[in-house]
């Protein structure tokens, strides 16, 4: 009886799920976006405070507060001073989330009451964003292929690790990632007719992508050389006719966008052209900061070729990539067959023949209008091409690239899809209930591992590597970077100084800012007695958070306290994170 | 496909499942507690699993001195505690005797086919009895003092105990983390004002005065400082002199004492440099 039932509603929801994908799909999106959600929140308190959160919720509070002087004083809120008061510090990070991170703590935390804790409240927004990027992913997914590549390309990404780590945070890494995915996706329906709104729209996504973070200026090196191949035949009969006809997406993204960044980026309202330089200057000739790659600390260029590839395969979920691979052998045959037949069409128009397909030709895949093939490649090219240059630094670990994961993820789900579609061609004579069953058990199969190791992971994601490499363990044997940012001083303080250290105790905090151990213990993640202090010397007890180039500071509380064992030590599957001494 | 997943799962389990429990290592340290005599080198493998051997083990066998060591060749044996099958480089080239298994933890009992004994340490002369610091014709009086220390980029601890020198220039034992982040106990000698003199009392002498010199990591990574200069002198009588170069890291030397085999003199070394940050540290032994 219950399988009946089941059957019956499965049936019922592929009745529901066969038509074009529409509506029901932003549901069933929403859906996926808001679980994920949930266990982002539920999961936060975990996780300790990195470094950059310190100062971007710190800069939160001062953006929220100028909105509401906004608000109240209007006037008094467009004078330059209170202007750059203001939104003066952390001017190295265009504005949009942290005024997200701020206004979601005045509002939910400091007015509302809805959620108990302020750093919660900061995190949402970033959150929030990438369940948004999960939504995204399966609309493109359902759209571009099918249902089933959109659902298990939104599993996929949302199940890579480092993605549920950085997810978690107030910063600008996963949200840059949603609003890559989103200028993408938008910019593709975009070229697919001649809708104002839809070009309007890539204008003022593209422009909330820029003022989400600086990878957002690679974007149109994907978006602008796809539209101009996809209308590439419009231009060519209108530079024929003497006019240029540029896609209007383009003339979008290239008004409306930087309309947008300079809008909602009060500090740029004044001495903008110079505050714009320095701004790119900035990001252009960032500094370097040291990480363990290969057991070999780097602390400047050239940075290594490999670095991107080891750290693709060492961190993303195995299944995940061997799905990636089909789903690009299959694109990359569909890709060689049309350009196949486009040869043998142009030989022909050459020899005076016809330009159609003839039966010569066998079976030419169809034509895609849009060409989303390029636009994934694309896209995906221009997210991770710069790590290989040897000017880029690479301190980030993964999260610098993590726009090119949710296109990852569509491939995956493409190699889902084609995989699927192979078991149900190997198996002609089951019927729908057995099918149904064993196209579960392969959902099940795909989605175990990646399930089981980001939630393995938390909230140590950073030290965290996948089974192909032999997990942390295997990690720390290939001398992969262990964290950084410092945020494991919480997970010192709960394991072992909030019971064991002495009242009043000063606690040397390694990597930790001020800041950060401040808010841990407004929050009562750390004692609220236990001192932070700068230098070993000054301590009873002191926290390093293991990195290659952190042993310095190791050796430096040897001499400090006298002693070289730790009274505790953090692990993560046996791995060193925090050593926590305490003097003798 | 689903195998690849279920493989994965299956690999995950395991690594996650395959961690060596305290017991073990609790087992292996009682072992060797018994075993190791203090000439010995107890080391611990893989490199990352050392602040766990610090833990477990406990600074009376996981010593400073171990864990900073100059180099392998003073220790005739070593006893190797390793997790996954982990070898550690410094036993390279030595002979097997013995290995048990304690659960996830493996000790191996190594012996070296050519030890070099120590007869004095210049290291453990630091100290007002036997050294004596100078620059210049002005003396740096022995001081016992708070440590110095400070986060990432602030250098290696100075020691509470040391000598100190005006201008800001001090000597004293310190642990150095040289160009690959290793660990060294050294004298911590930086040539503040370009020079600095060290005078150790009564070192006995063998056939030769083996030693190691490096600036701290951040202080020669970038290979901008200028050399610093260490001379070796008895009397007189030179012994030999060597050059650090930033970039040269953990630098060995030796020089040939045969003439002074057997005898017991003062031994100065003349440390000198003219650059700024010269975060210089040695050791030197005589064997």
């Amino acid at each position: 009886m219950k399988a009946t039932l089941a059957s019956q509603a499965v049936t019922a929801l592929r009745r529901g799920f066969s038509g074009p994908v529409g509506w029901r799909d932003h549901v069933v999106g929403c859906a996926i976006a808001l679980a994920y959600l949930a266990w982002l929140l539920s999961t936060a308190p975990e996780l300790g405070f990195p470094r950059d959160e310190g100062f971007y919720f710190q800069a939160a509070t001062q953006y929220a507060a100028w909105w509401r002087m906004l608000l109240e004083r209007g006037s008094d809120a467009l004078q330059r001073g209170a202007i750059d008061s203001a939104w003066g510090f952390n001017h190295e990070h265009p504005a949009l989330m942290k005024t997200l991170f701020g206004i979601s703590e005045y509002l939910l935390h400091q007015k509302w009451h809805l959620l108990s804790e302020a750093s919660t409240a900061f995190r949402l927004p970033g959150m929030t964003f990438a369940a948004a990027a999960v939504w995204t992913t399966y609309v493109f997914g359902a759209r571009a292929w099918n249902r089933r590549t959109g659902l298990s390309a939104a599993i996929l990404f949302a199940l890579m690790p480092r993605v549920f780590f950085h997810a978690h945070l107030a910063c600008f890494d996963v949200p840059i990632t949603a609003m890559w995915i989103l200028c993408v996706y938008v910019h593709w329906r975009a070229q697919a007719g001649r809708s104002i709104g839809w070009a309007l729209a890539v204008g003022i996504v593209y422009g909330l992508a820029l003022e989400t973070k600086h990878n957002a200026w690679l974007i149109p090196v994907a978006l602008v050389p796809h539209a101009l191949f996809v209308h590439r035949r419009a231009i060519a009969r209108g530079l024929a006719a003497g006019r240029l006809s540029l896609p209007t997406s383009l003339v979008s993204m290239a008004i409306v966008g930087p309309l947008v960044f300079y809008a909602l980026w009060p500090y740029l309202w004044s001495d903008t052209f110079a505050r714009v330089q320095w701004y790119v200057e900035f990001h252009l000739n960032h500094e370097y900061y040291n990480i363990e790659f290969l057991g070999k600390n780097y602390f400047g260029p050239p940075s290594p070729k490999s670095y991107l590839p080891v750290m693709v395969l060492a961190t993303v979920p195995a299944v995940t990539l061997l799905l990636f691979g089909v789903g690009t052998v299959d694109r990359a045959i569909v890709g060689l067959r049309r350009l196949d037949a486009w040869a043998r069409r142009l030989l022909r128009r050459v020899a005076g023949g016809a330009s159609r397909p003839t039966a010569t030709d066998g079976d030419v895949p169809p034509r895609d209008p849009l060409e989303t093939d390029l636009l994934l490649f694309l896209s995906l090219a221009v997210a991770v091409g710069p790590f290989f240059l040897p000017a880029t630094p690479i301190f980030g670990g993964t999260k610098h690239w993590m726009p090119a994961y949710p296109i990852l993820a569509l491939i995956a789900g493409r190699g889902f899809d084609i995989v699927a579609s192979a078991m149900r061609a190997a198996l002609p004579r089951l019927d729908a209930r057995r099918w149904a069953m064993a196209e579960g058990a392969l959902w099940t199969s795909v989605v175990a591992a990646p399930l089981a190791v980001t939630a393995h992971s938390f909230p140590f994601g950073l030290s965290a590597y996948v089974p192909l490499v032999g997990g942390t363990a295997g990690g720390a044997d290939l001398g992969l970077n262990r964290q950084f940012w410092g945020f494991t001083s919480q997970n010192a303080a709960e394991e072992y100084l909030n019971t064991n250290a002495p009242r009043g105790a000063p606690v040397f905090i390694h990597d930790t800012t001020w800041e950060a151990w401040g808010r841990m213990q407004q929050e009562g993640r750390v004692r609220g007695d236990l001192r932070a202090v700068g230098a070993p010397g000054e301590a009873t007890m002191a926290l390093v958070q293991h990195e290659l180039h952190m042993n310095e500071v190791d050796y430096s509380i040897w001499v400090a306290l006298g002693t070289d064992a730790p009274a505790y030590i953090v692990e993560h599957d046996g791995v060193p994170i925090v050593s926590v001494y305490q003097r003798k | 496909m689903p195998a690849v997943g279920l493989l994965e799962l299956g690999a995950h389990a395991a690594q996650v499942s395959s961690v060596a429990p305290e017991r073990d290592w609790n087992a292996a340290r009682d072992y060797v507690a018994t075993q190791a005599k203090r000439e010995d080198l107890v080391t611990f493998a893989p490199a990352w699993a050392d602040p766990i051997g610090r833990q477990r083990f406990g600074p009376d066998i996981a010593t400073i001195e171990r864990e900073g060591l100059p180099d392998e060749s003073r220790f005739p044996r070593a006893f190797e505690v390793a997790i996954r099958d982990a070898h550690a480089p410094v036993v390279r080239g030595w002979r097997r005797t013995d290995e048990r298994r304690f659960g996830g933890v493996t000790v191996r009992t190594w012996e070296n086919p050519a030890p070099a004994p120590v007869i004095d340490d210049l290291v453990s002369a630091i100290g007002p009895d036997r050294l004596h610091v100078s620059v210049g014709d002005r003396d740096c009086p022995f001081v016992h003092g708070s440590p110095q220390s400070g986060g990432l980029g602030f250098g290696p601890a100075v020691p509470g105990d040391r000598f100190t020198c005006s201008g800001g220039g001090f000597v004293g034992v310190s642990v150095v983390a040289d160009l690959d982040y290793v660990a060294r106990r050294c004298i911590y000698a930086p040539p503040a004002g370009g020079s600095l003199r060290l005078r150790f009392a009564g070192v006995r002498f063998g056939r030769s005065l083996r030693g190691h010199h490096a600036l701290y990591v951040e202080a020669e990574r970038t290979k901008q400082g200028a050399p610093v200069t260490i001379s070796f002198s008895v009397g007189s009588t030179a012994i030999g002199s060597v050059v650090h170069r930033d970039g040269e890291g953990w630098k060995p030397f030796e020089f040939d004492t045969s003439l002074l085999a057997g005898t017991q003199e003062d031994l100065t070394a003349d440390i000198t440099s003219s650059g700024d940050r010269r975060m210089y540290c040695f050791e030197a032994a005589t064997r």
